[in-house]
């Protein structure tokens, strides 16, 4: 309890100082909403990693309005209530005129309400088509979502690698359900045949019987929505030890640096699509080095999408010269051909910023860029 | 035929992992009559001091064996002193309450202390493993069960034949009587703390190759492993073995031939219905409350 | 209304009053506003584990998913079948409700560890339903858009009145659960919880006390789901899981789940104590585990359990004043000893696997009369007395309590029908005080209480019979051993006993102490009881048995008056082995 007693303390004295010091040189906070603790926190570290670069880019080129950003990051826990919470919590200071929010889609739709009741702008990186059709108009997604990343896996399998007795298997959480539905669907759409659709609940021990129904399926290809690299790996392996040799086209999860060191060889071969490649444009490869000098480890998706996203939101607000939230809702809207990390931006209205997909290749443990994909209806 | 064979054998294989979590729950519960909830976490703390060890400073594998099997036994004997020992005279709730936050603790500060990546460790063998006909034999599943029946077979012989596996047996069985005839009580506790730890960080490394080493390992286990020992007769070694590899078998053949989704529910489900049915389990021993 | 009570509910009303209106007319920000409406919710759903493991002593690991099936009803039937909030509420609280008694009818017979485990089965089972029956629950997505309750008209939308009602229903159920605990079901509850044996012997229907409290619990979780749902407009399974039970748990034991203060103040304390910490960032859930384990270790009765000893301790117990307590009015059938036969025990078999403990024993117990039962060590005394109160189900034979054949009812229904008895090892209910073990068993089914008197007066008189009126607010574990002794024995006279069994009274007893029984021995049989006793002691028994039957490897050697029962060879053989082993020893 002293430790709270100590914090307001401290908040009162800062806060009768503050005025003391303000000078137009006054930061300005950008709230952000990351997993500190909780299962996602790995992927947490990352996205603070890519924001906190791109906002010391910006700062060097001058801030915002003048002004420099600053980065308050709260925990979500991930947890929804904990989103909520933290969502809230940044709320509750009037001074932030725009925030950063999850990667999580289950985590957006909690924080929704909030979020409209707010009425400030919300970049986020939850790849649930819904999100941007619940009519908030707060919302600013910074990847492509899964309807797009399941029209490219079909669009590449079907067309590209030729192949169209498909199996599908997937995560029983929101991310692998969905991209599975869509991925059905798309796959419908050209005229290819899913004999095999596996769903599996995280973190399984063992895929010994999904594998086995992966290779009774008799599939020539299969498309992949995995949430966790440890089941990835294991799934990898146990379907190799078992010889089947098929086809593979994977989610981003496919080829993030644990999972290629949790499988080794029995990802060699397999496709994926991402939409952070290193190599799938210039602004991704000067990203890429930027990161590596700045942070010494190779950057991935969790790190590009806050990247870009704290880029147009700075873009945005010194466009509209303005930190209220229609003017910046509208300059972000109005972005055309911006190129980030994660691809080019082109805001459509409902607020998805990218649309489409980068397919990758394993190509014995290193990924190779193959092809993006863009889709412009 | 091929298909049942090799769902026949990961299923054993899997299950030899529940059993030997679940062998270090009953040996704690027998003497202290608690559920250590942390039983699955001295599994991800082995296997984290293997990667530790063997990745991260690059020793050999035989010697991180070893250095790990120690460490584990000094843990289980801190662990005895900070979580159970101080709540020894209480109710078993409080005791199981302090197990939970032990876990909390233990995942969280190994979380804290080497990040969230998940690790991945080299098996015993080199090779992956080797086929024979339809079915794949998985070397470091082979391993675990040859691990398992060769441990529980020791097990057996220092219970039954030695006078400090006697010794520690009248502990589990009545702890006043066995410190009327002058054993010491709090020691052969100690004792089975150590033992019941370094099992799970046996299980750990065992099981790292396979499953992967992250925080999260050990919880996923050990529910089930607490399931198997009640299915097998709660309070009974052999049942803890059997009632894992039972379990094992049934979730894997549950997954193939009805729903690999409700995977986890096939476990839960058997057991209710032994609850309902024989709630002794396959070997225990119905035991009457003394007026 | 006694001023003290009445200070209590003007207290208790203003609080609720002050904190309902708090939201109401003060204008909170939205985090304070979603953290309490978190904690008030969550409270709810607690409060059910204090009834369950708290007053009864069961544990429930799935409290998670009776909260889940509440928010679930309330969020489907608010989206997808356009109900109002309140028909929603009331049918997730009817489904839980549902779920709870089922669950618990089926395996409340076992208890501790596997029940556990069957509440661990059930709360994993749900998880994947929850996530994997899509058509229905919309899995994994979750549920969005859940709508808000309508008041006279009015839909709360705004937060803070939600909040408003959320604090008004935690008030409610708050009192319900602690006025519980003062009701003769509440008092059936911790009967159960300190000593199951012994309350089914007090005449507690224990399956059915432990059943209705497992209700209660998940119609409280259903309750609290519920309206949880409703505040933050959105669930997804992931918050219904197993992980969620744990955490409900641990707020109810740190708190200190004997007392709803406990349960809610445990449930502040887990969902601020993160919102405090949060400034230790990464390393706070390390040291959440810590703080859990150094709580259970150092105020293993939770917080409110600890400051409530220090008060206790500070105040001192309050004393009843003597002069109060009224006579005990032992009511018999006939007041003269008429040689009838009141208990007819013929051939009772107890067979354990191949052992005979009691082989075709006929046992005779005529009205009015102190009858002894002794013997050997091991010759079956306590186990014939163990199947007579009905905890051991007898092998062969036949009980007749005043002609009713009673071999077949379980221990509450005997007691229900007169019979009383005392433990060798003294089974009091150890957390309640000595005036409420006595009231338990004054409250036993089929008491007859004189009109105008209640079960606690009859406690009363019932103590002060055994000479400890003025000790009647004490906590039993306070008292010596002798007087503990004293106070099971009232436990067992304020059911107004017509047969009272006394399992080795004097069993621990000193010379004083002894005294002191066989001088109560003397009275109750001078007030007409009829009583069935078995002791070691010799002494007590020539001054108080009128009849007495010995046993030996579970037959019966000899029956009839002390005189020639003690110099029966057969007795003194069985006792003091055959002559020619006598002249060796």
């Amino acid at each position: 309890m002293r430790f709270r007693t100590l914090a307001l303390v401290f908040a009162a004295a800062s806060s009768v100082l503050t005025p003391l010091t303000s000078t137009a040189a006054d930061p300005l906070k950008i709230g952000m909403v990351a997993p500190l603790t909780g299962p996602g926190a790995e992927s947490g570290r990352f996205q603070m990693n890519g924001a906190k670069l791109a906002v010391e880019q910006i700062n060097k080129s001058g801030g915002v309005l003048g002004r420099p950003l600053e980065l308050v990051v709260e925990d979500d826990q991930t947890t929804n209530p904990g989103a909520v919470l933290a969502f809230s919590r940044l709320a509750g200071d009037a001074s932030i005129p725009a925030f950063v929010g999850s990667i999580r889609s289950t985590q957006v739709h909690a924080m929704a309400p909030d979020i409209l009741k707010t009425g400030k702008p919300v970049m986020i990186g939850g790849t649930d088509p819904q999100l941007t059709k619940l009519g908030n108009p707060w919302l600013f997604r910074f990847r492509p979502n899964d309807s797009y990343s399941a029209r490219v896996i079909a669009d590449f399998g079907v067309n590209v690698l030729k192949l169209k007795k498909w199996a599908i298997v997937h995560s029983t959480d929101a991310f692998g359900t969905n991209g599975m539905k869509n991925l059905t669907e798309a796959l419908q759409k050209l005229g290819a045949t899913t004999v095999l659709t596996q769903g599996y609940t995280n973190n399984s021990q063992d895929f010994t019987p999904v594998a086995l129904a992966v290779k009774q399926s008799g599939a020539e290809v299969m498309g992949t929505y995995m949430t966790f690299e440890p089941d990835q790996g294991i799934f990898a392996k146990q379907l190799r030890q078992l010889g089947v040799t098929i086809s593979w086209v994977g989610s981003p999860t496919t080829v993030t640096t644990t999972a290629l060191k949790l499988a080794g060889p029995a990802l060699y071969g397999s496709y994926a699509v991402v939409d952070f490649n290193r190599d799938s444009s210039p602004a991704a490869k000067a990203f890429a080095a930027l990161y590596e000098t700045t942070y010494k480890s190779t950057p991935d998706v969790f790190s590009s999408w806050t990247y870009d996203a704290m880029t147009v939101l700075a873009r945005a607000i010194n466009t509209a010269k303005s930190v209220e939230p229609e003017a910046i809702r509208k300059a972000i809207l109005a972005t055309r051909d911006f190129a980030g990390a994660e691809g080019t931006f082109n805001f459509d209205q409902n607020g998805d910023g990218l649309h489409g997909y980068n397919i990758v290749r394993n190509d014995n443990g290193t990924i190779v860029f193959d092809k993006h994909v863009e889709f412009r209806d | 035929m091929g298909i049942a064979l090799q769902l026949l054998f990961t299923g054993l294989g899997v299950g030899s992992i529940y059993a030997l979590v679940a062998l270090g729950f009953v040996l704690i519960y027998r003497a202290t009559n608690v559920v250590n909830f942390a039983q699955g976490d001295f599994a991800m703390l082995g296997a984290f001091s293997m990667v530790v060890l063997c990745i991260d400073l690059g020793w050999p594998y035989w010697l991180g064996i070893v250095l790990t099997i120690i460490t584990m036994a000094l843990f289980g004997a801190l662990f005895n002193l900070g979580v159970y020992y101080p709540l020894r005279h209480r109710t078993f709730l409080p005791v199981i309450i302090s197990t939970i936050g032990a876990s909390i603790l233990l995942e969280n500060g190994v979380l804290a202390a080497y990040g969230p990546r998940p690790q991945s460790l080299p098996g015993v063998f080199a090779s992956q493993g080797f086929s024979i006909g339809p079915v794949f034999f998985d070397s470091q599943y082979l391993t675990i069960l040859a691990v398992t029946v060769f441990g529980v077979a020791l097990q057996y012989l220092f219970f039954e034949r030695t006078l400090l596996g006697k010794k520690l047996q009248a502990v589990s069985q009545d702890k006043e009587m066995a410190s009327l005839l002058g054993i010491p009580v709090a020691f052969m506790i100690a004792l089975t703390f150590v033992y019941s730890a370094t099992l799970g960080g046996l299980a750990g490394i065992l099981v790292a190759p396979i499953l992967f080493v992250s925080v999260q390992m050990g919880a996923s286990i050990a529910l089930k492993a607490f399931a198997a020992s009640i299915i097998g007769g709660f309070g009974d070694v052999t049942g803890a073995i059997v009632g894992g590899l039972a379990l094992g078998v049934i979730e894997t053949f549950g997954a193939a031939y009805i729903s690999v989704p409700y995977k986890d529910g096939f476990a839960f489900l058997v057991l209710f219905v032994f609850l309902l049915i024989r709630p002794q389990g396959i070997f225990g021993e119905r035991v009457a409350e003394k007026a | 209304m006694p001023t003290r009570r009445l200070g209590g509910a003007i207290v208790f009303v203003a609080a609720a009053a002050a904190t309902i209106a708090v939201p109401l007319v003060h204008p909170m920000p939205a985090y304070s506003l979603n953290l309490l409406m978190q904690a008030s919710t969550y409270a709810i759903a607690v409060f059910g584990l204090t009834i369950v493991l708290g007053y009864t002593g069961q544990i429930n690991l799935a409290q998670a998913a009776f909260f889940g099936i509440g928010a679930y009803c309330v969020a489907l039937g608010t989206t997808t079948f356009a109900l109002p909030f309140w028909i929603a509420l009331a049918l997730g609280i009817v489904l839980a409700g549902v779920a709870g008694a089922a669950l618990g009818l089926t395996t409340l017979r076992l208890g501790g560890h596997y029940l556990a485990m069957v509440t661990i089965s059930f709360q994993t089972i749900l998880s994947l339903v929850l996530t994997n029956w899509i058509p229905v629950t919309r899995g994994p997505d979750g549920i969005s858009g859940i709508k808000r309750p309508t008041v006279a008209g009015y839909a709360l939308t705004d937060s803070g009145v939600y909040l408003a009602l959320c604090f008004a229903a935690l008030w409610i159920v708050g009192f319900f659960v602690w006025r519980l605990g003062h009701t003769r079901l509440g008092r059936h509850m911790q009967a159960v919880r300190d000593n199951e044996l012994a309350a089914g012997v007090v005449g507690v229907d224990t399956y059915r006390t432990k059943v209705i409290a497992f209700t209660l619990s998940s119609v409280l979780g259903g309750f609290g789901g519920g309206l949880f749902a409703s505040g933050f407009s959105y669930i997804s399974p992931d918050q219904f899981s197993f992980a969620e039970s744990v955490v409900f748990l641990t707020m109810a034991l740190l708190g200190g789940v004997r007392s709803p203060f406990g349960t809610a103040l445990g449930t502040a304390l887990l969902i601020l104590l993160p919102e405090w910490l949060r400034f230790l960032k990464v390393v706070y859930l390390a040291v959440y585990g810590a703080a859990v384990i150094l709580i259970m270790v150092f105020m293993p009765e939770g917080i409110w359990g600890f400051a409530a000893g220090l008060v206790r301790r500070v105040r001192g117990a309050p004393t009843e004043p003597a002069a109060s307590v009224p006579p005990l009015p032992l009511t018999t059938r006939t007041a003269q000893s008429d040689g009838t036969t009141l208990l007819r025990v013929s051939k009772i078999s107890k067979h354990f696997g191949g052992l005979k403990a009691v082989d075709e024993v006929d046992l005779e117990v005529r009205r009015n009369e102190v009858h002894a039962l002794i013997g050997p060590n091991g010759s079956g005394k306590s186990t014939l007395l163990n199947v007579l109160s009905g905890l051991y189900v007898l092998s062969g034979g036949e009980i007749r309590l005043e002609g009713e054949a009673i071999g077949a009812l379980p221990p509450h229904e005997r007691a229900a029908r007169g019979l009383g008895r005392t433990f060798q090892n003294i089974r009091l209910f150890t957390a309640m005080s000595v005036l409420d073990n006595v009231i338990v068993g004054a409250e036993r089914p089929g008491n007859p209480v004189e009109p105008g008197s209640s079960a606690r007066d009859l406690a009363r008189a019932a103590l002060g019979f055994v000479g400890l009126a003025d000790r009647a607010q004490r906590s039993v574990t306070s008292l010596s051993y002798g007087h503990q002794r004293r106070v099971e024995i009232a436990r067992a006279l304020a059911g107004n006993p017509r047969l009272l069994l006394l399992d080795e009274p004097g069993a621990g007893l000193n010379h004083v102490e002894k005294d002191d029984l066989v001088a109560l021995l003397k009275r109750l049989k001078g007030h007409g009881l009829t009583i069935l006793i078995i002791d070691h002691d010799m002494n007590l028994v020539e001054k108080v048995a009128d009849h007495i039957t010995v046993l030996n490897f579970g037959r019966r050697i000899a029956d009839g008056a002390p005189g020639e029962v003690l110099r029966h060879p057969d007795v003194i053989a069985a006792y003091l082995g055959e002559v020619k082993d006598r002249a060796a020893a």
